[in-house]
């Protein structure tokens, strides 16, 4: 329970953040919405940075290429954001309402989903199918990043000292590209058993690009690629929707979930992702 | 470590120890009506405002209520001169046990902040987060419609006083 | 009916006349048989301001743990990490040098004294099987040992430092196998028993045996055109009260213990204290106050012993407050069981004959084990009308959570099994199921030789049915479902439709047993202090017991203070529980508030020079004759205590009943099956209740669909996933899902309204029945959708799916077809291949015991 913890950081800026960060004394971590029950059970941590009120960390704005989010942002902002809209601002909504309950949407924020990333976290493998990019802050310097490059290296692993997840870029899609959402769980605020994103980006008929993303019937959030690659380049009729759907369920190592057999959440994986691609197709179209 | 915060309006300077949990050291400062339901965030029954949003009490750490505003149900009214949402909850039949209520107004507070013409969906949206196991909440949901309701003819009338 | 009612009722009261005929009236009172009805209403019937309603909403109520106190102690217990073991030794040394740690407390500190945990009226129908801390543990979660600290940090790091060396013994969870003869011994110990000649075999596990047989039901199957036979199993569930467990104990100025505890069996809870204890009843004072729901969980001495104990060794106050993980595996559950029921059926719908058979499972300790089971047959059982009936039920111990009492009482797990095979029956004779209940269920005037055959550890009480709004429930339901128009077109499509429903009935209080008592003074203007042993523990009975008095008295409900369950300041009541308050107490209520009506009446006529039976009472005024005189009540009370003749205006009423009329309900369900994915949506609910007359409308209906809520998501998503090792694994909200505002169907209740006779102004019980109706009527639901009838709820997606598939199993002509599209071209038919399996008269039927019954 954070036996060692002795001192709280309450940056303003995103450069005081980092420089409490990288204090060089203490075991130091960020918080933002502390619902991360892993972080509240360490009793390594000596310190903490709160950057619940660092206000540049927190914002949906847009410019023509791409939203940004703050990485600060709670996940209740990004569903309640009317402006967020078309296949990207859509496929936001749809993952960022299914996230907990209204009090947890309210502390658990865009980048934290993506820094304390758990087989169950929603935003991950949106982000992954819009093909997101990180925007890292140490300091004034920034770098970014595919969002892939943070999911492989896992943000703890990636980040260098004093640095930070500042931002997630999402590109917009326009006319041509179709994205769903789909969730398996129990109740509207269980954890996720089956998390699937996926975006169909169509150029005269044909997938031009196929994003399907999925978490929590997974360790972490993974792309199926060789579906993807199934699609790509065709014209996505039933058929080749249902095959690409059966190679996503044979391509991904299940884990271990003691609310349902590996068997069943295969079979209801193919399907959900069969129609998660079937509505991505659908909006495409319209 | 001290602790400075807004509570229901006023300032307070606790003394808390860095790991504390907001939860216990709002009732420690004496805010009872902040109730401890599950400790990791599922029930609500803790929910408070903090800086506008209603969050679960239980799993934020005291030390980053620092320097920000709270709302408890204590600041929302009482007997005397109660909230219009705690009245709707009263009059419609939705406090049976009431130990989730505390929270349940607070997650509703939030929600005509933001929204004051909510719809049905709207509400049941919003008190997602807030676990009861009494109510089957039905009546809730219409104690915030009415609520809302209520609230727009005082605002009407208010108005048109002026 | 009233004639079958005065036959027996004057049967009963022979004796009571005899009493009546010595020279002096007895002291000791007479309850009454019936309750005269008013010709109008002024206070009960409406849905008045719940009492503490504003206090709760204001955080003015202050809840167990809402109390400051100096120099509280935290008390955290082991629990044990085995499912059965011995402890071969125990060191608390390292825990005591934990800074903050004050006491420590183990087996071998505490005298040894069993006696039940299971809050009933004494002597209790549970076995003495429980000790305060024992030296060996019997599942995972029981107690090992006691640390009370300064800091709840302090106690819970203690813990962490007990050395504890277990012999692990073998472990059984499989109920069906707990009385086999390799099993392991869990109540091995030699002084377990039974304070009433009950059966009771603990060398084989074996907890309690009910049996009981009307007709001949071999005789019953032989007449039946169709036998039928299945197994259920309803499942474990915990109450989730959002409070969970806890106690606060401290001493009060004449060294007495007081108990401030989240409790719904205060009276019962100083006993069982003071027996766990060593000390007598006079020593301990047990206060209740605003509990945050309790459904029978709270119906349990379960801390106070432990928080006595604290406080009496250390002379400090102490708080227990369990977490919600402690709540889930160490508090108390639903007992689940293993139903089996065989009916024979005739095809013109006449039911021959209904045989059941259970196993319930009361985990390590036999916690309301022998009640819960016979009320899956007392509940459940008179609801139709069969000449043979056989039920045979026993309990076992098993190595898991403890069952208790948990609302709905067994008729819950019962009502699943009886009501789906309802349907199955309906299916197999080719007759509207709703139809085949009508034509079947109970009605004003009968009785079932059920109610005298099944009582509570002794024989049940004969009575007729006086009032019963079933048949409204049904055709009002009926209605609102749609099922005319809906029921059995699950349409096309990978998503199908179906409609469900169920009939039930409860008790109201358990007759002859239960009895409660009220206080009521007047004051000076013209209020009245009410003193209640009843419970409310969220349920609104302050509220609904004062609307009774007001009514009685004839003032309104705002002049009635109400202060309930304080051992030291109210009379005795049993508690909540058995859906008795509002049936039981509040014919207390009646009885003490007439007295206390009639002293005013004396005073009023006294004060006005007036005959007495001229004096009228009206809104808390005293008219004379043709209303020319007129005191208030402010008057009256001021007269009596300052004027002439002095006295407290003022009254006791106690209260038991002679019979419990059931409260009847129909449920119905509509639900969408995802073809593909097993998943269940529950698109609406509907709930009617015959209550008789509603005290509190409002409230009763928020009873209703609190009810209604809770036992759906019991039926669809709320479960104990155990490891191998008998650990539960989802002991917390994250995973354990009770359903939030976002999951909710369209749900609606309706009333109606019936007069019953033998309760306070027409009232039977609310609160019960409505938990029962979600599993049956739901499954029912799914099976009209999709065709499979899921035994072993809660009804996950997983099942749903599985069943599905095993049903086109031997459909091999559609082999060619796709998988998916198989299951649904046969799904959309009446599973007609089940019922020809059963079809064969009882011999072969026995085999036809549904499929997917071994899932282990």
């Amino acid at each position: 329970m954070l036996k060692k913890l002795t001192r709280f950081y309450h940056p303003k800026t995103i450069e005081e953040a980092c420089l409490n960060l990288g204090n060089g004394e203490l075991k130091t971590a960020i918080i933002a919405g502390g619902t991360s029950e892993v972080l509240r059970q360490d009793n390594s941590i000596e310190a903490l940075v709160d950057i619940s009120n660092v206000k540049e960390l927190s914002y949906i704005s847009k410019d023509s290429v791409f939203y940004r989010i703050g990485a600060g942002t709670p996940v209740q902002d990004i569903y309640k954001t009317p402006a967020l809209t078309g296949p990207s601002g859509n496929l936001l909504k749809a993952a960022a309402g299914k996230i907990g309950s209204t009090l947890l949407r309210n502390s658990i924020t865009a980048g934290g989903n993506l820094a304390a990333m758990f087989p169950w976290s929603d935003l991950p493998v949106v982000y992954m199918a819009l093909d997101a990019e990180v925007v890292c802050r140490k300091g004034k310097p920034k770098r970014t990043v595919p969002v892939q490059t943070i999911i492989d290296k896992k943000a703890s692993q990636f980040l260098s000292a004093a640095e930070i997840i500042a931002e997630i870029a999402i590109p917009m899609y326009g006319k041509g590209t179709g994205t769903a959402f789909a969730k398996l769980a129990k109740t509207a605020n269980d954890y996720s058993m089956i998390t699937i994103a996926t975006r169909l980006t169509t150029r005269s008929g044909k997938v031009d690009q196929a994003r399907i993303a999925v978490n929590a019937i997974t360790a972490g959030p993974v792309r199926c690629i060789e579906a993807e690659k199934l699609l790509e380049g065709q014209k996505p009729t039933a058929e080749l929707i249902a095959a690409a759907a059966k190679k996503a369920a044979d391509s991904i190592t299940i884990r271990k979930d003691f609310r349902a057999s590996r068997e069943y959440r295969k079979e209801v994986f193919e399907v959900m992702v069969r129609r998660a691609l079937t509505e991505a197709h659908e909006k495409a179209g319209k | 470590m001290k602790l400075n915060t807004r509570i229901n309006g006023k300032e307070y300077c606790l003394e808390i120890k860095p790991n504390a949990m907001l939860i216990d050291v709002l009732r420690q400062a004496g805010f009872k009506g902040v109730k401890f339901g599950c400790g990791e965030g599922s029930c609500g029954a803790c929910a408070v405002m903090i800086n506008g949003r209603p969050r679960n009490s239980c799993i934020t750490l005291a030390g980053a209520a620092e320097g920000v505003e709270i709302l408890t149900v204590e600041g929302l009214g009482n007997p005397e001169k109660p909230h219009v949402l705690q009245q709707a909850f009263v009059d419609s039949g939705s406090t049976q046990c009431g130990y989730c209520n505390p929270g349940s107004l607070i997650a509703a507070k939030a929600l005509l902040d933001s929204n004051p013409n909510p719809t049905a969906e709207d509400v049941k949206d919003a008190l997602d987060g807030n676990l009861c196991r009494c109510t089957g909440y039905v009546k809730r949901i219409d104690a915030v419609l009415q609520a809302a309701e209520a609230s727009k003819k005082t605002r009407k009338s208010t108005r048109g006083k002026k | 009916m009233a004639k079958t009612l005065k036959k027996e009722t004057s049967k009963k009261a022979a004796p009571a006349a005899k009493v009546a005929a010595a020279p002096s009236i007895s002291p000791i009172p007479e309850s009454p048989l019936v309750f005269e009805r008013p010709d109008k209403f002024n206070q009960v019937n409406h849905s008045l301001t719940k009492v503490d309603s504003m206090g709760l909403v204001c955080a003015q109520q202050k809840y167990v743990a809402d109390l400051d106190m100096q120099g509280l102690l935290h008390i955290k217990v082991l629990g044990s990490p085995h499912a059965h073991a011995v402890i071969k030794s125990i060191d608390v040394k390292e825990a005591e040098k934990i800074p903050g740690v004050v006491a420590v407390f183990t087996y071998k500190d505490v005298p040894r004294v069993v006696r039940t945990t299971a809050g009933q009226g004494f002597p209790e129908p549970s076995p003495y099987d429980t000790c305060l801390l024992d030296s060996k543990v019997r599942f995972v979660g029981d107690r090992v040992a006691v640390v009370a600290a300064e800091t709840p940090e302090a106690a819970a790091e203690a813990c962490t430092k007990i050395k504890v060396q277990y012999q692990v013994l073998k472990a059984v969870f499989d109920p069906e196998r707990a009385r086999d003869k390799d099993a392991p011994v869990i109540h091995d110990e030699k002084d377990c028993r039974v304070p009433i000649p009950i059966f009771y075999d603990p060398k084989h596990n074996h907890c309690s045996h009910v049996e009981t047989a009307v007709g001949d039901v071999k005789k019953g199957f032989k007449q039946a055109d169709y036998v039928l036979e299945k197994t259920y199993y309803p499942h474990y569930a915990q109450h989730c009260p959002i409070e969970p467990h806890i106690c606060m104990a401290y001493l009060d100025e004449n060294d007495r213990l007081v108990l401030r505890t989240s409790t719904q069996v205060p009276f019962h809870a100083r006993r069982i204290t003071a027996q766990t204890l060593g000390i007598p009843v006079k020593k301990i004072r047990v206060i209740k106050p605003r509990i945050g729901g309790g459904f029978g969980t709270k119906q349990e001495v379960l801390l106070e012993d432990v928080c006595g104990l604290v406080t009496l060794k250390t002379r400090r106050p102490c708080i227990w407050a369990l977490t919600r993980a402690e709540e889930f595996m160490a508090a108390r559950t639903r007992h689940p069981m293993v139903i089996t029921i065989q009916s024979g059926v005739k095809k013109n719908g006449a039911i021959t004959a209904i045989s059941m058979r259970i196993i319930s499972n009361t985990g390590a300790y036999g916690s309301h084990a022998l009640t819960v089971l016979s009320n899956c047959g007392s509940k459940v059982l008179p609801l139709y009308r069969a000449e043979n009936i056989e039920f045979i039920g026993d309990t076992v111990y098993t190595n898991l959570p403890v069952g208790g009492a948990y609302r709905g009482y067994g008729a819950t797990q019962a009502a699943f099994a009886m009501e789906c095979q309802m349907d199955e029956m309906a299916e197999a004779i080719g007759m509207d199921p709703i139809k085949f209940r009508q034509l079947n269920h109970i009605k004003e005037g009968e009785s079932s030789p059920i109610f005298k055959a099944l009582g509570e550890g002794r024989e049940g009480v004969d009575m007729a049915i006086g009032s019963c709004g079933l048949s409204k429930c049904i055709t009002e339901g009926m209605k609102r479902i749609d099922w005319a128009k809906k029921y059995g077109k699950p349409g096309t499509g990978s998503k199908r439709r179906g409609l469900g429903m169920c009939c039930l009935m409860q008790g109201s209080s358990i007759p002859e047993i239960d009895m409660g008592a009220v206080f009521i003074k007047m004051n000076e203007d013209g209020s009245f202090n009410m003193l209640l042993g009843a419970t409310d523990l969220g349920t609104g009975s302050d509220t609904v017991l004062a609307q009774i008095a007001a009514e009685t008295i004839g003032c309104k409900l705002e002049e009635m203070i109400v202060y309930s369950s304080d051992t030291d300041m109210t009379p005795f009541d049993v508690g909540a529980y058995a859906s008795s308050t509002t049936y039981l107490t509040g014919g207390a209520v009646i009885n003490c508030a007439k007295k206390v009506r009639e002293q005013i009446e004396a005073v009023a006529a006294s004060m006005m020079g007036e005959d007495m039976k001229n004096v009228t009472i009206e809104n808390g005024v005293c008219y004379g004759k043709g209303r020319k005189n007129k005191v208030t009540f402010g008057q009256v009370c001021n007269y009596a205590m300052y004027e002439h003749k002095q006295f407290q205006i003022g009254a006791i009423g106690s209260h038991i009943s002679h019979a419990s009329p059931p409260p009847f309900s129909a449920h119905f369900a509509e639900v969408e099956v995802d073809t593909e994915t097993g998943e269940v949506k529950l698109l609406k609910y509907v709930a009617g209740v015959d209550c008789g007359t509603a005290i509190n409308p409002q409230l009763a209906d928020g009873q209703t669909q609190g009810a209604c809520m809770n036992g759906i998501s019991f039926a669809l998503t709320e479960e104990y996933i155990f490891d191998e090792n008998g650990r539960m694994l989802n002991p917390n909200f994250g995973n354990y899902k009770i359903w939030s505002t976002k999951d909710m169907p369209e749900l609606e209740t309706f009333l109606v309204p019936t007069y019953e006779k033998t309760g306070p102004y027409g009232a039977k019980s609310v609160s019960e029945i409505s938990i029962n109706g979600a599993l049956p009527a739901i499954g029912n639901a799914i099976k009209n959708a999709v065709g499979v009838r899921i035994t072993r709820p809660p009804f996950t997606a997983e099942k749903v799916l599985t069943a599905m598939k095993e049903l086109v199993k031997p459909a091999k002509a559609a082999a060619k077809e796709p998988k998916a599209k198989a299951g649904v071209s046969k799904a959309a038919k009446p599973a007609k291949p089940a019922v020809k399996a059963e079809k064969p008269a009882k011999a072969t039927a026995k085999k036809a015991t549904v499929a997917g019954k071994k899932k282990k």
